[in-house]
């Protein structure tokens, strides 16, 4: 059977029908834990408010790509203005939460970077004073790293001495083009860390995934179907395996009887009509912010300030990453339009905390290419790459031309993720104005980049220029922190063993409502500063297996 | 002044001949403007605000003003200026984009990084993560 129609089967909701588990979200958290349980013989329905890619939609092969991405593919869902994603009211944050709701979640438009987390990152508090440890280690997660590497379909090269040592690969490198070249040309000339890219794009066919061919376009979505996402990776294997996904389904609350147990959920279906999916088990995969927005709408009166919600942490201690970048151009032509986008080296020289420095924790670089002639002028669109000028006449007439001279072919940027502390005061709350498509309260952000991050990104950015005009640089370009740079998002709904300063334990279930679990980044108790998807994904399928062998001890209503 | 003319105008400001390269009128018609709006109908309200009123006090001054007191037709007016001029064959040509083309490899070829030494010398710097068993 084609995955079209068991895709088409599982689109139809069974009325009344009790499932062992529903999923809130098809992104790459949810799309681990519908596999797995449905391997395992688990009935499992999957909501998402968004719908299957339509691959002919992405526009990187076509000539308008430049124009058409800027809206269509643009990472923040108000921008897009589509309504099968909900708003975000972003009147009180510093950073922009940037999101996409379809089969595949938010990694339709990642740039698919691939990094596990360091052994550090585990344990802040015990190494750095800061924050919390985390209630399991790097090598209790290693085993599900490499695992959901080989479901992904990685490429990368092992041997990194940042790392402890790992496996090789499921696939060799993607090739480095001249801007990672260049980039690491400049490392080397410092005498620091770098390393080839390691993305979740295979060299080679595997499944439903192609080879990538390098056109360029991974952050607007791969038009090759080479990127990996889980509507390729996951979706048609845990369709045959039973797993079944309703699309255009939003999920407004979750219920619960007496005993404070979850019941299942209600979902506006695509005709707007209320639903209710009933399950013993629920999962929410929605995201960092996603996620406590559900929480904090659900409970009713029996539990006023949202359900799950007795520590008070529900949608506190947002972390999203501060990031800058530094375009660098050079006299010689680097092709630094093509692909691929995600990260051709990176490098993880400022990743450990060193105290002279002025600031704890660290960072992590990745060197990519800049892409076209409008997204390197600055003249338009995102700036992420320019700081805001006053005079809109320093981007055009002559200085257009010349600025796209310089840079177009001959640039690279590299893009510095800075960690993120926890902090009670950067939250998710619930608008008291703006609502979504189906009338629901869109998600509120409070958030300002704290010093830490200041500190943190400035040392880095000066590190970088050296690095950069070491390599040669003849122009250089700094934008920070990039406004439009939520694109990790965590720590909303904290994992530890106290129910008094956690929402969930270190399997994902809630202290309070022991049948509902989360299994996205929400629960992360820091955020490292490596591109998270990796570790989402490793820590929903530990979940899930606990979750399996565990069952028959499982509360439920 | 017709749509074509406000528009061409504010265009041609924008874009100006420089060096080899063309202004935007050498290499555009009003018929491509047209295309790319249709890419991007979000933008046909601030597109024609912005060309609503002839540029009688000049390009720039007009652009100015658009800039300080109407930041969406402005947006709307560059974004389509840009977008539509880089999507001319003739200037891809003059700065030699060819698109974001398909550029087919051997996922087996050695990388140069393994034949020339650089990422030896990485290795050969040492460990740098920070392990944590014990903690
Ligand atoms: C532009 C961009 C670039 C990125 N680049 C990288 C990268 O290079 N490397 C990396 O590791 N990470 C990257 N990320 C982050 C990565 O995409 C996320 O970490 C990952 O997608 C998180 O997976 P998730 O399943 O937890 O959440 P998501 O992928 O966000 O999925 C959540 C899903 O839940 C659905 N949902 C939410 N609320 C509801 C509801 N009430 N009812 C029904 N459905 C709902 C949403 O529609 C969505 O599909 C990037 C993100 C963006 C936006
Ligand atoms: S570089 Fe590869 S993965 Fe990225 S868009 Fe192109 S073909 Fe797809």
């Amino acid at each position: 059977m084609t995955v079209e129609v068991l895709a088409d089967r599982g689109a139809r909701a069974r009325r009344d029908e009790e499932v062992d588990v529903v999923i809130v979200g098809a992104g790459p958290s949810g799309s681990v834990a519908a596999l797995h349980l449905a391997r395992a013989g688990i009935s499992v329905v999957v909501l998402e408010q968004g719908e299957w890619p339509d691959y002919a939609d992405y526009t990187g092969a076509r000539p308008e790509h430049e124009l058409v991405s800027t809206k269509l593919w643009h990472p923040n869902p108000n921008v897009r203005d589509n309504p099968n994603d909900y708003p975000v009211d972003t009147s009180t944050t510093d950073i922009n939460p940037l999101m996409f709701a379809g089969v595949g979640g938010s990694a339709t438009l990642y740039g698919a970077q691939w990094m596990h987390f360091l052994p550090s990152d585990f344990r802040v508090r015990s190494m750095d004073g800061v924050a919390e440890d985390w209630p399991f280690t790097y090598e209790d997660l290693l085993p599900y790293q490499l695992e959901i590497e080989r479901e992904v379909g990685v490429s990368g090269l092992a041997g990194d001495p940042a790392y402890p040592p790992r496996g090789a690969y499921p696939f060799p490198a993607l090739p480095m083009g001249s801007v990672g070249q260049r980039g690491a040309l400049g490392m080397e000339k410092m005498g620091w860390h770098w390393w080839p890219g390691s993305n979740a794009i295979p060299s080679e066919k595997f499944g439903e995934l192609n080879p990538c061919v390098r056109r360029g376009t991974c952050l607007t979505g791969c038009p090759e179907g080479a990127k990996s996402t889980t509507d390729r990776s996951h979706w048609p294997l845990a369709l045959k395996a039973g797993a079944r996904l309703v699309t255009r389904a939003r999920v407004k609350e979750i219920e619960t009887n007496e005993q404070g147990l979850a019941t299942g959920v209600v979902y506006v279906d695509a005709n707007g009509r209320d639903r209710r999916q009933r399950a013993k088990v629920v999962i929410l995969c929605a995201n960092g912010v996603g996620t406590p927005r559900l929480l904090l709408m659900s409970g009713g009166s029996r539990t006023p300030d949202g359900l799950a919600n007795s520590s008070g942490l529900v949608g506190k201690r947002l972390m999203m990453h501060p990031f800058a970048s530094v375009l660098a151009s050079y006299q010689d032509p680097l092709d630094s339009w093509r692909g691929p986008f995600g990260q051709q080296v990176y490098s993880l020289e400022f990743y450990e905390t060193d105290e002279s420095r002025g600031f704890v924790r660290g960072s992590k670089w990745n060197c990519m290419p800049s892409g076209g002639p409008v997204g390197v002028s600055g003249a338009t669109g995102s700036k992420v790459y320019v700081a805001e000028s006053g005079r809109f006449q320093d981007f055009w007439g002559a200085n257009l031309h010349e600025n796209v001279a310089r840079r177009f072919g001959h640039s690279l940027i590299w893009g510095i993720v800075g960690e993120d502390l926890p902090e009670e005061s950067n939250q998710v709350v619930l608008s008291k104005d703006l609502v979504d498509s189906d009338g629901l309260p869109a998600p509120q952000i409070i958030y300002k980049v704290n010093e830490n991050s200041n500190r943190l990104l400035k040392f880095n950015i000066d590190r970088c220029l050296e690095s950069v005009r070491a390599a040669g640089a003849i122009e250089t370009l700094v934008s920070t922190p990039v406004r439009e740079s939520g694109w990790h998002l965590i720590g909303t709904t904290v994992m530890g063993d106290d129910p008094k300063r956690s929402v969930v334990d270190q399997w994902g279930a809630c202290h309070d409502v022991p049948n509902l679990y989360v299994m996205d980044a929400s629960t992360f108790p820091t955020s490292g500063a490596t591109n998270p998807t990796a570790t989402i994904m490793a820590v929903a399928l530990r979940n899930t297996r606990r979750m399996i062998a565990e069952r028959r001890n499982q509360k439920v209503a | 002044m017709s749509d074509e003319n406000a528009f061409l105008v504010l265009a041609d400001f924008l874009i100006p001949a420089h060096g080899k390269m063309p202004k935007f009128s050498d290499v555009c018609g009003y018929a491509d403007v047209e295309k790319s709006l249709d890419f991007r109908i979000d933008l046909k309200s601030g597109f024609a605000r912005g060309i609503a009123v002839g540029p009688a006090t000049g390009a720039e001054a007009r652009l100015e003003s658009l800039n300080k007191e109407d930041g969406e037709a402005f947006s709307a007016i560059t974004t389509i200026a840009i977008a539509t001029y880089y999507m001319s064959p003739r200037v891809r040509e003059l700065i030699g984009y060819p698109g974001q083309e398909n550029v087919p490899y051997d996922s087996k070829a050695t990388q140069i990084y393994l034949t020339n030494g650089s990422l030896g010398q990485v290795v050969a710097r040492g460990r740098k993560y920070r392990p944590t068993p014990g903690l």
